[in-house]
């Protein structure tokens, strides 16, 4: 049996799929960061309208969290050292 | 204590007592130098958050307390005003947001229509309410006539 005819693995075949998900930024609520703040910091760092950014910052702030951005991991990761550098609660999660 | 606007685009705090002073000095005492290890607490293992990101954090964030500290002393030292101008607004800003998220850290205030009437019983919780409520405020005023594009 050569390489190409082997059945993959299916633990091989899960692994590829899951590291193929890309990774999203997500904004946490929090009850002491302003919400005008909260626009600001997103308009700033990842250049949203003001529309946009207001509009994600309402979900942080009715839904607990929202997702701002999606992406490569090393990306997300700077976006959320920038959020943090805000004092803003972020993190990153596999995108669904 | 007065705070207001100027005509040069900052904000202007007008201490008046001894209690105003206090106040502002206060402002780096009210923050813990831990900020930066909570926010990595929300990171996975994987990110290596604590050692690449948390110390960078920490020294950023020490750095605003500092500042702050030493313009409150400068002015009190001249019995001066305290000018804070758009050079070094997301200094304030960051050192008042730091004050409020230890304080919320520490007292679970919550939302302002969220607050449970209790915590007015523990004196030292009353006073810590009034102050977040007061940091809240300039941070309000900043965000109004500073941080304008």
């Amino acid at each position: 049996m050569n390489a190409v005819d082997a059945p993959a693995h299916e633990g091989q075949t899960r692994t590829k799929k899951k590291s193929d998900k890309p990774w999203q930024v997500v904004v946490l609520d929090d009850p002491v960061n302003l919400m005008e703040y909260v626009s600001r910091v997103l308009t700033n760092i990842f250049g949203f309208s003001t529309e946009k950014a207001k509009e994600l910052m309402m979900a942080v702030h009715q839904k607990g969290r929202a997702v701002v951005w999606v992406g490569n991991r090393e990306k997300a990761e700077m976006y959320v050292n920038q959020l943090h550098s805000a004092q803003l609660h972020a993190t990153l999660d596999r995108a669904e | 204590m007065t705070v207001g606007p100027t005509v040069a685009g900052g904000l202007k705090l007008v201490p008046e007592t001894e209690h105003d002073w206090m106040l502002l000095i206060g402002i780096a005492g009210d923050s813990d130098s831990d900020l930066a290890g909570r926010l990595a607490g929300l990171m996975d293992e994987d990110s290596m958050w604590d050692e690449i990101v948390v110390p960078e954090l920490a020294e950023e964030f020490s750095k605003q307390r500092i500042q702050v500290v030493k313009e409150v002393m400068r002015a009190k030292e001249e019995d001066g005003d305290i000018h804070i101008l758009k050079g070094s607004v997301d200094i304030w800003y960051g050192a008042l947001n730091q004050a409020r998220l230890a304080l919320e850290d520490k007292y679970k205030f919550g939302a302002r229509e969220e607050v449970d009437p209790k915590i007015f019983e523990d004196p030292s919780a009353r006073a810590a309410y009034f102050r977040n409520n007061f940091y809240s405020h300039v941070q309000g005023l900043l965000l109004q006539y500073v941080m304008v594009d």
